[in-house]
């Protein structure tokens, strides 16, 4: 099955992520595929979520943290401002406490709290997959393209969410226990029902948010995980220990793309030895590719002699990726 | 204003039937919504320590989503903070 293939052949499949080693091609794949979709006349979005993202690079413009960008017809990219985001979390919750109790200023030591909770380790993690949420929930886009993260965040993630969720099971219920005390009280006290429990529903917003950002990862019906790697052994090493971790998670591994890949016709002309060697490596480590992944890989890359940037060379990279073509 | 009806009608209805209700609440159920109220705070106080645990250096919710429960404890927090960090162990007075 080739890379084309699978989009005819999984049309529901919309959430699309790249995985993979830094600075293998994720974002270049992912660029390239939003290309190739948008012009056949889907919308797509692709967005990132990494502080040092590479969407302005490659697609020339500056996006970061500026909302949907439409780079051309149907394509739209976006980079989100995490730092920005967890600032602006952080207000809209001292907001939150100073009307709620007519405060005039946060008392000291919540607002030392606050102010501490954005060194917390996992709050750029927790941030970043809630902003995706609010990305993919709007629904407005036929393709939803995620430049992903490097791995670990990704995986760190997914198991936070699996013990988060059993977590917010047991303080749900000893919610539910003291709402059983209130109501108790109340009928001993011969008062009115209690209010509203505020923070049960709180807590029933942050197991649905925390539900759906791991379930546009997991999700076996919507989503499609591909993984890019470059025939070189430590990486297919490498990739082979990812594939099995994420798939312990459920993730919906569908397929593999190889990158930078050099031409072996060039073995015909006269050549460096450099060169020659490299591609002798190249083809041990092409045929470990085939026996360890065979018919997953979708897509063969070459090296292209230029960085790929700019919607030209993108488009050159979509018709090599998708329709096999020489650069 | 509801509230401030109903408080009236309570109040009306006050005398010698209002007296007994009183008396009996008093005799029968005052000791028994005691302890419920001392138990309910008690599991306020449990709660708020595996949610805001990191104030007392616990963390266990990751804070982006501790911070969406931080306004709704705001006001127990002081208390909270003052019986945990007591020098008797806290488990004692909990149940």
């Amino acid at each position: 099955m080739s890379l084309a293939d699978f989009f005819i052949r999984y049309p529901n499949r919309r959430y699309l992520m790249y995985g993979g080693k830094g600075g293998l091609g994720k974002t270049t794949f992912s660029a390239a595929t939003a290309y190739y979709l948008a012009k056949k006349g889907k919308r797509v979005l692709v967005f990132s979520v990494d502080p040092q993202a590479s969407l302005s690079d490659i697609f020339e413009r500056d996006i970061f943290g500026k909302g949907n960008i439409e780079i051309m017809e149907n394509l739209f990219a976006c980079e989100v401002d995490a730092d920005k985001r967890i600032q602006d979390y952080q207000e809209e919750i001292r907001q939150k406490i100073i009307s709620m109790y007519g405060m005039k200023k946060i008392p000291e030591e919540i607002e030392s709290y606050i102010k501490a909770s954005s060194a917390e380790p996992a709050m750029e993690e927790s941030a970043i997959f809630d902003a995706v949420v609010d990305i993919v929930v709007k629904g407005d886009f036929d393709y939803y393209i995620y430049d992903l993260v490097p791995l670990g965040h990704a995986l760190y993630y997914l198991s936070m969410a699996s013990v988060y969720d059993a977590w917010l099971e047991k303080i749900t219920s000893l919610r539910e226990q003291m709402k059983e005390y209130d109501k108790a009280i109340a009928t001993m006290k011969r008062e009115e029902d209690t209010e509203q429990d505020e923070i049960y529903n709180e807590l029933m917003y942050i197991k649905d948010r925390i539900g759906s950002s791991s379930k546009i990862m997991t999700d076996t019906e919507k989503t499609a995980f591909f993984f890019v790697l470059t025939p070189e052994e430590m990486t297919i090493v490498d990739t082979e220990k990812a594939a099995q971790l994420f798939a312990k998670y459920n993730v919906p591994l569908s397929g593999y793309i190889v990158n930078r890949v050099i031409n072996r016709e060039l073995l015909k002309d006269n050549i460096p030895t450099y060169l020659r060697n490299r591609i002798g490596m190249q083809a041990g480590a092409l045929e470990m590719i085939d026996q360890t992944f065979g018919s997953s890989v979708l897509s063969s890359v070459p090296e292209f002699d230029s960085e790929i940037k700019g919607l030209d060379v993108i488009r050159n990279l979509a018709e090599v990726m998708f329709e096999e073509k020489l650069p | 204003m509801e509230e401030k009806k109903k408080e009236k009608k309570r109040k009306k209805s006050g005398g010698v039937i209002g007296f007994v209700r009183d008396f009996t609440y008093g005799m029968a159920t005052h000791g028994m919504a005691r302890h419920a109220l001392k138990q309910r705070s008690s599991m306020e106080h449990l709660f708020i320590l595996i949610t805001m645990g990191d104030m007392l250096g616990i963390p266990i919710l990751p804070p982006y989503y501790s911070l969406r429960l931080l306004p709704h404890v705001v006001p127990q927090i002081t208390t909270w903070k003052r019986r945990m960090l007591r020098e008797k162990d806290f488990m004692d007075s909990m149940y």
